[in-house]
């Protein structure tokens, strides 16, 4: 038993003296953990911002002045008015303008008169969700703006406005009160590069050995197959939770300040976890390619799906109803919950267990999968 | 530079993709995978979240409000829960999006013509869905209190129904959707995934080449030989570019024929324009390959470089006006921006030569810098 850790603990210790001997990876690896995280997490924001848009005011009153004013920022940006329909074609065109409002001609003598008008809205839609938001705040603004105009008309008093009927949502944002992108962004790129590394880094570790064949050494020496992989694996998750710590401590807490709610070392537990249960993919993709080439090819086809599926990017609630049961098999998607859950919203083992007890099962089915695989090609 | 060895090269490089079968059928599969998975997976439509009620109230009113609520496609009952407390579990463990409390005498007050108040909780850890949740949320608020404030016209002022509904409403939005009508979002994504495809393949493909000789140390045949580092580099790269050029098709046809994307340009313009831009992509390669020496790093540097800027820089998602100013330079720093202009513009709104004539030289200047510096940095002696 003294003998297998030692020799546990000498292969662990040669695959972190490999991994230190190739400084451009290291280079990498800590680009990784730091500015790419800063970059995604940085200035990007999904929601609809500053919406260019150009008017085309043919009434030119108070009231067609009163309506453009209320489209504001931070939603909206005013850029002016054109002179000519086709003016506002051209831009849109070009891509200078995302709307067009068109206010008709009469537009304040037909309010006056209590007849019914129309405005026109021409949106560009190459970018679907930034349309429709962007439709669904103006037609919001145009609505407010309608009733008001009514019940200033009607002559209804404030005192009157406190006798109607009247539902008012009072909304409370939990976990992010203030919306504050960079802190979705930021941990979901950190999970990101956690789910890359771990399938990429022991991958290349065990498939390096079969290109420069060394393998046949180590099937030679009196290690098991399983003491020559699963030092890989544990070198390698060392490296990734050193590099989760250093995002952790460089940039998510101090630069983006990212709450920390939860306990930090429940978090370290899951994503070594999730680390090992990845990396058993990884030893799967090694065992079934013969380069790095290969690997690296097979590590796009696994990733994407699973970065797709499971809600790192995009709300998995929207997907179709077949895509939402198969995320369960993406260990992605427990570790989200899991990550999340612990850094935003101070859950804990109370409320996560399921989530704990399917990355679990999970990791342990893929890594038992993915060393049996290998295994096999030693016999 | 003799035209014989840069084909001899190119000979070599392409024998050598064909031998090794899985990196044949990946350096087409995995293109067309990427454009199939994020076609079809990558939608940010917020649908269907699940959301549970506290009902302190019951009575009809309430339950009507909710209602407007489940029977929209956007929400998604879960259930009821008894108490505020309950709401909070299930919150955290993301169960729902979206908690909402309707305090007592909802219905009574109403119908008293007073105000009433609900309590909404969301859950803003993805703050896109927060956003769009609230707005969703407003949009039917809003609708409700319209219809209360007809009743109320109809009854305090002795209007007819319709009278009110009309006063209600003077003013009409009507919305025009142009180039992409149906808002099909498939139809954007899928023209606008030939980006992101073309933004990682052929860089991946170029590093992994080059640096496959280096770390294997077959470069070292190039070395000796009286190949000059110009001819080695450009038939290194043409099977590269080649492989990528017939994937511009084939993720054309996906994206036309599949994803039923109009192609209203020119065909030609965007063909040529394509070329261009894998050229330059491909040159992002070169440069990564001359300046890592180990596969892996190669790989790892290579999607640092590429996919990010492709994702999230390049206006597929966030229009680059609508970025920071310091994510707008990120975007003007990096090709896919142009790029996506040229296939939106190409794709659903019509335009050629005459619009999209500068992002195009803009990208040939990108991939001479690109080639030239590679060219320039690539010596046949390593120094170490």
């Amino acid at each position: 038993m003294r003998l297998w850790w030692l020799r546990m603990r000498v292969m662990t210790a040669k695959e972190l003296l490999q991994l230190s001997r190739d400084p451009v990876l290291l280079i990498i690896l800590a680009w990784f953990f730091t500015a790419d995280i800063y970059i995604a997490g940085s200035g990007i924001s999904m929601d609809l911002r500053h919406a260019s848009l150009a008017v085309l005011d043919r009434d030119r009153s108070e009231a067609s002045r009163e309506l453009i004013q209320r489209f504001r920022p931070p939603y909206f940006e005013y850029q002016g008015e054109l002179s000519s329909g086709r003016q506002g074609i051209r831009r849109l065109d070009r891509g200078t303008s995302m709307l067009v409002l068109e206010i008709p001609p009469h537009f304040e003598r037909d309010l006056e008169a209590g007849r019914s008008t129309a405005v026109q809205l021409q949106v560009d839609t190459t970018n679907t969700v930034l349309g429709t938001l962007a439709t669904g705040y103006a037609a919001r603004i145009v609505a407010r703006y309608g009733e008001d105009r009514v019940l200033d008309r009607l002559g209804v008093t404030d005192q009157q406005l406190a006798a109607m009927p009247r539902i008012e949502a009072r909304q409370r944002v939990w976990y992010n009160p203030n919306q504050v992108d960079p802190w979705f962004m930021s941990i979901s790129e950190l999970m990101t590069v956690i789910t890359m590394l771990s399938l990429m880094l022991p991958a290349a570790a065990a498939v390096r050995e079969k290109e420069r064949g060394t393998i046949e050494q180590l099937a030679v020496s009196p290690l098991t197959p399983f003491q020559i992989l699963f030092p890989k694996v544990i070198a390698m998750t060392l490296a990734i939770l050193a590099g989760t710590a250093v995002a952790l401590f460089l940039i998510l807490f101090p630069v983006f300040h990212v709450p920390l709610k939860g306990s930090l070392s429940l978090f370290f537990a899951v994503t070594a976890l999730y680390v090992l249960a990845v990396s058993g993919l990884g030893l799967f993709i090694a065992s079934i390619s013969r380069n790095l080439g290969q690997v690296s090819m097979l590590v796009i086809v696994v990733l994407m799906p699973m970065l797709l599926l499971s809600g790192a990017w995009t709300p998995p609630e929207a997907m179709p109803a077949l895509l939402r049961h198969l995320m369960v098999i993406s260990p992605l998607y427990w570790f989200i919950e899991l990550g999340y859950g612990i850094l935003l919203k101070g859950a804990g083992l109370a409320v996560l267990w399921d989530s704990v007890i399917g990355l679990s099962l999970l990791g342990a089915a893929i890594f038992g999968f993915g060393v049996m695989r290998f295994r096999r090609q030693f016999g | 530079m003799k035209a014989s060895r840069v084909r001899a090269v190119a000979c070599k490089e392409w024998r050598e993709i064909l031998r090794d079968r899985l990196f044949f059928t990946m350096a087409f599969g995995v293109p067309l995978l990427i454009m199939l998975v994020l076609g079809y997976g990558l939608s940010l439509d917020v649908k269907n979240i699940p959301f549970a009620v506290v009902d302190h109230d019951r009575s009809a009113s309430s339950r009507e409000y909710v209602h407007r609520f489940s029977e929209s496609r956007y929400f998604d009952l879960v259930g009821y829960v008894a108490r505020e407390k309950d709401l909070d579990p299930l919150l955290a463990d993301s169960r729902i999006r979206l908690g909402l409390v309707i305090p007592d005498r909802f219905g009574e007050r109403l119908q008293g013509d007073r105000p009433a108040r609900v309590q909404a909780l969301i859950d803003g850890m993805f703050p896109f869905r927060a956003q769009t949740t609230k707005g969703y949320l407003e949009a039917i608020n809003a609708e409700a209190n319209r219809e209360l404030l007809v009743d109320w016209l109809a009854r305090s002022r002795g209007m007819t129904r319709e009278r009110a509904v009309q006063q209600v409403t003077p003013v009409r939005l009507q919305q025009r959707y142009l180039y992409n009508q149906a808002i099909e979002s498939d139809w954007s994504m899928a023209s606008g995934l030939m980006m992101l495809v073309l933004m990682v393949s052929p860089p991946f493909l170029t590093a992994l080449g080059v640096v496959r000789e280096k770390e294997s140390g077959s470069i070292y045949n190039i070395y000796a030989s009286t190949v000059s580092r110009g001819e080695f580099i450009l038939g290194k790269l043409i099977p590269y570019v080649g492989v990528s050029c017939f994937n511009i098709l084939v993720l054309w046809l996906v994206a036309t024929q599949l994803f039923g994307a109009p192609f209203k340009g020119d065909p030609l313009f965007f063909f040529i324009a394509s070329v261009v831009y894998v050229i330059c992509t491909a040159g992002i390669g070169l440069l990564v390959s001359i300046l890592v020496s180990t596969q892996v790093a190669a790989v790892l540097l290579t999607m640092v470089i590429t996919f990010i800027p492709a994702m999230l820089y390049s206006g597929l998602l966030v229009p680059v006006e609508s970025m920071s100013p310091d994510a707008r330079l990120q975007a003007w720093l990096f090709p896919p921006r142009y790029y996506l202009e040229i296939t939106w513009g190409s794709f659903l709104k019509g335009l050629g030569w005459s619009d999209l004539w500068l992002p195009v030289v803009v990208l040939a200047g990108y991939a001479a810098v690109l080639w030239s510096v590679g060219f320039l940095a690539f010596h046949k002696r390593p120094r170490r």
